[in-house]
């Protein structure tokens, strides 16, 4: 099952036979990935999309823009937070983990009354006007 | 359409910053401090033409105009474990 969304042999990047298998974790798990792979490719091949969760929503990211410009795919490696998963090169017994959702200041005790953005503030005030 | 997502790193959509376009008819810079359009990790580099765009269509202001959205060093993210040389650049 793993692995199997791979070009096999291509006339330029050459037969994947010929490359050295190498072992990596992501959030525990052990996957397998070829040596020149990013993190975001080798998870890719294994099926894994999520690389993390919005911080605040905890919404799924993952790849986006796929060249290190957006750090949508932003991962923790070796305990190194921040790391681009789409321009990192994968090593073997890499230590990669997700990003969670992060404890925030926002986060309400109300049952989530309180708003996230500026938008939903001024939403919520209009809402609160319409009922009086 | 209007649920897409413009800004990804603080989550704000389309329709949010059309409603606020069109409610404040304000600059992009006020745009982006309302709705935080453009203040997220990425440091605004990955919305900030489609923000442009969105008040172009709203509002009429062309980017580039007497307030517009901030550009400013560092070009990307960069912890403070580098700025001090602890790191191997990347
Ligand atoms: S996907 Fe955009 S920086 Fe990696």
């Amino acid at each position: 099952m793993t692995n199997n969304r791979r070009i096999v042999d291509h006339p330029v990047l050459g037969k994947l036979s010929d490359r050295k298998e190498i072992t990596f974790t992501y959030d525990g798990q052990t996957y397998t990935g070829y040596e020149g792979d990013t993190i975001a490719s080798a998870l890719l091949a294994n099926g894994v999309r999520t690389l993390r969760v919005h911080e605040e929503s905890g919404k799924p990211r993952g790849i986006y823009c796929n060249i290190g410009h957006c750090f949508e795919c932003r991962v923790t490696v070796n305990n190194e937070t921040g790391v681009r998963a789409c321009l990192t090169e994968i090593k073997d017994q890499m230590v990669v983990e997700s990003g969670r959702v992060l404890p925030s200041p926002l986060a309400s005790t109300e049952h989530d009354t309180l708003p996230r953005t500026y938008a939903e503030f001024v939403k919520q005030q209009e809402e609160e006007k319409g009922e009086v | 359409m209007d649920h897409i997502t413009i800004c990804r790193c603080e989550e704000v959509t389309l329709e949010d910053i059309k409603n606020t376009a069109k409610k404040y008819q304000c600059s992009a810079r006020e745009i982006k401090l309302r709705t935080r359009a453009g203040m997220g990790y990425c440091g605004g580099r990955t919305c900030r033409p489609a923000v442009d765009a969105v008040m172009e269509q709203v509002t009429g202001e062309k980017p580039g105009h007497d307030i517009p959205l901030k550009v400013q060093p560092p070009v990307r993210p960069v912890s403070l474990a580098t700025l001090r040389g602890m790191q191997d650049d990347k």
